[in-house]
């Protein structure tokens, strides 16, 4: 009888995990909530964290009001039931998503199927429970468990959980985590500092035990003689217990000595491990500010050329971060004012700290090094091949070898001021020209005009359109199908949405020109 | 053209290619080496008018056979030898136009106030591409079609011939795209050879000996110039 019942349980459990394994609801279910709890890119959990902090001061606030003053009942029960019930179901979901029971037990299902052993429900269950476990007891999981507590009132002792939920706001707040992040770095230091406060102080505390228990009326028991050994080697001294004979004052000054020696230990050990972790702190931050944006520059090594890139007025629309393995490099970007980091561009580490797949990211490999940059190149392009880049090459030769690495664009900076030269010398006029051109003086502005929805342009034909209004000149076209680009197209070309106009002209005009082309005055050129 | 007499101080990592360009595009070259291998270097590499001088000796210099039309490029590799150079040419021949090469931010003011006419940065134009890849790639690519060597498409100037059709018309009354030219401006010779785009609004009739600048394939550009030479505008 009792047998049967097992075994139906059993094979009702395995029929549920693989049920819930394979629904993609379930899954997509389970993907959302992690999401919003422990994604920090996911902006609805700013929303959820300020909300969670939003009760968690509520409910510290009530517990201070109350001390003195009668509160309403509703606020008692919003504090008991509401609160405490959302702290439930945010414990619950966390403890869900910590670990993967029912993948866990499909998956030892399957193993075993194919190995050919027989599947024992009750061990794989266990394992998957003690997952669940290890999570329950880790200090975060505690500290939520206990702030669901004071929601229990016939004990009137469990209010003060409350704080509890104060200790909550440790998951929500960086700063601290990160205080505790550097505090463990040290964490040999400080344990061995914490023996030795521990086993001086019950030192001083036996002994004065022993020597004033019977003429010190202040101390009662072993109690009293560590606190005010405690007391004592902190150099906090209350006074309320003091030593009564010489040789309890001798103990005193020598646990005084230990303590002043102790506290200038411990406060170097943090100091120096906040110093050490300074830096790294602050790179972070630079790198978390960065990955937020829509599109940024990760730009790789801090030479003459990024310099000169920086000096140039276009410079100041692009987000931007510097890499750079070379930390003296990195300093003088951070004198010169630029966000720079020490990292090494070539590792994949480096590059998949960035926010690559929401954002777009282009990558600039600078360094005169060619090996390194199509390092950094092939790099970039394993991680996602949607990162553009553009890259240095010292001579012509090597430009294919970037090709083959992936590279959007290979820039010659040699070739370049070469071409530069030779037109500058034989055609002067010419150079001006093309010089005016590139540096995108108002005059003779070359632009792309993107026709996008809402455009009176889409489905005319280039004839049609007359550009000789706008004082502008049209180039060619690259239609949004084919990417091919039509230089001087013909009357008959009609103009699609997506297609990229190439003007000259004016700077107003072609501001003009793309405000006049719309319908309702929307925004339809970009 | 006596204009396009070129002397080309330094055959280093510049020097090369851009001698070998300019020879390619028919300029007469004359190279000017101070070390001896870089100057077997361009011996070899076809250059008869290779000269050996030591370009820190004024009196060296001083026997250069400079005309005042010559261009004196100073594309040397060594940054404080170019400066140097920039700053004897300038005194010895200050009538001559002098075009420099710098390689880093700081030459560029030096090379400047030593009295280069015009001073090519070369982290600057790179910087500067740089800027125009990730804002227009379009436009780009396409300016770099006519730097290319390759030559997509070229800017010209082109004079109008005596006894052209042209002659006589204003701009708006030419149809430059039936022949796949685009008119971008001209140039005016009393104003200093300075170039003029069409889109600044330019209205102008149209007279024998004027330039005009057009972009184009080559092809069509060659047709365009024979097709201007007529007196007649030739319908099709």
């Amino acid at each position: 009888m009792i047998r049967a019942l097992r075994e139906r349980l059993e094979s009702k459990i395995l029929h549920w995990a693989l049920r819930l394994n394979r629904s993609s609801r379930y899954r997509r279910l389970r993907e959302r909530v992690t999401d919003l709890l422990e994604n920090n890119q996911n902006p609805y959990k700013r929303l959820f964290d300020l909300f969670i902090i939003f009760l968690i001061l509520s409910s510290v606030f009530i517990l201070i009001f109350e001390v003195k003053h009668p509160v309403p009942v509703w606020l008692d029960y919003y504090d008991i039931y509401f609160v405490s019930f959302v702290f439930l179901v945010e414990y619950l979901l966390r403890l869900w998503i910590s670990s993967d029971l029912t993948g866990d037990l499909v998956r030892e299902y399957e193993e075993s199927s194919t190995v050919g052993r027989e599947f024992r429900v009750w061990p794989a269950l266990a394992r998957g429970l003690r997952k669940k476990l290890a999570y329950m007891v880790t200090p975060a999981a505690i500290v939520d468990l206990l702030a669901i507590l004071p929601a229990y009132r016939p004990l009137r002792v469990l209010r003060i959980f409350v704080l509890f939920r104060f200790l909550k706001l440790l998951r929500y707040t960086r700063s601290i985590n990160q205080f505790v992040e550097v505090l463990a770095t040290k964490r040999f230091e400080l344990l061995t500092l914490l023996g030795l406060l521990f086993f001086v102080t019950l030192t001083g505390a036996i002994a004065i035990y022993v020597l004033e228990d019977m003429h010190n009326p202040a101390i009662h028991n072993i109690f009293d003689a560590i606190y005010w050994s405690l007391v004592t080697i902190t150099t906090v001294g209350y006074g309320d217990i003091a030593p009564v004979s010489e040789m309890g004052r001798v103990i005193a000054m020598i646990i005084i000595l230990f303590g002043v020696a102790m506290i200038s230990f411990a406060t170097s050990v943090i100091v120096s491990a906040f110093s050490e972790k300074l830096t790294e702190l602050k790179e972070e931050r630079i790198v978390e500010e960065i990955n937020r944006k829509e599109e940024f520059l990760i730009i790789c090594g801090y030479g003459q050329m990024t310099k000169m890139f920086f000096r140039q007025s276009e410079a100041k629309r692009y987000d931007y971060i510097i890499l750079d393995k070379d930390p003296q490099r990195v300093q003088e970007a951070l004198h010169d004012g630029y966000d720079a980091i020490v990292d090494d561009a070539s590792r994949h580490e480096t590059l998949a700290r960035f926010n690559i797949k929401g954002s777009r990211v282009t990558v600039l490999c600078m360094s005169h090094d060619d090996v390194e940059n199509i390092y950094i190149t092939l790099n970039a392009k394993s991680i996602d091949p949607r990162i553009r880049v553009i890259a240095r090459a010292g001579t012509p030769e090597i430009v294919s070898k970037y090709e083959r690495a992936g590279a959007d664009h290979v820039l010659l900076p040699n070739q370049a001021a070469g071409t530069m030269m030779v037109t500058a010398i034989l055609k002067p006029t010419m150079y001006k020209a093309i010089h005016a051109i590139f540096t995108g003086q108002n005059v003779a502005l070359l632009d792309e005009v993107r026709v996008l929805e809402h455009s009176v342009l889409a489905g005319q034909s280039v004839g049609s359109i007359d550009f000789r209004v706008y004082k502008l000149i049209l180039i060619g076209i690259q239609k949004s199908e084919t990417k091919e680009f039509l230089f001087n197209p013909e009357d008959s070309v009609i103009v699609e949405i997506g297609d990229i106009l190439l003007v000259m002209g004016h700077k107003a005009n072609i501001a003009y020109f793309r405000e006049n082309s719309c319908l309702d005055g929307r925004k339809c050129l970009r | 053209m006596s204009r396009n007499r070129i002397i080309l101080f330094g055959y280093g990592k510049f020097g090369r290619s851009i001698a070998d360009t300019l020879v390619e595009s028919e300029a007469e070259v004359i190279l000017v080496e101070s070390e001896e291998s870089r100057y077997q270097a361009s011996l070899k590499g076809g250059f008869k008018r290779s000269l050996l001088i030591d370009v820190t000796d004024d009196s060296a210099l001083e026997t250069l056979p400079v005309d005042p039309k010559d261009q004196l490029v100073c594309v040397m590799d060594d940054d404080h030898l170019n400066v140097f150079l920039v700053l004897s040419l300038k005194a010895l021949f200050p009538e001559n136009r002098i075009l420099a090469l710098s390689d880093s931010i700081h030459a560029t003011r030096k090379l400047k106030m030593a009295g280069a006419s015009q001073v090519i940065d070369l982290y600057a134009v790179s910087a500067n591409r740089i800027h125009n890849i990730l804002n227009k790639p379009i436009a780009t690519r396409f300016l770099e079609g006519f730097l290319d060597s390759k030559h997509e498409y070229s800017f010209r100037e082109i004079v109008i011939p005596e006894g052209s059709f042209l002659h006589g018309h204003s701009l708006d009354e030419i149809d430059f795209r039936r022949y796949g030219v685009i008119f971008v401006g001209m140039i005016d010779v009393e104003l200093g050879n300075s170039f003029i785009f069409v889109t600044t609004g330019l209205e102008h009739k149209l007279d024998s000996g004027d330039i005009i600048v057009c972009i184009g394939h080559d092809e069509d550009l060659d047709r365009f110039e024979e097709a201007i030479r007529h007196s007649e505008e030739v319908s099709e």
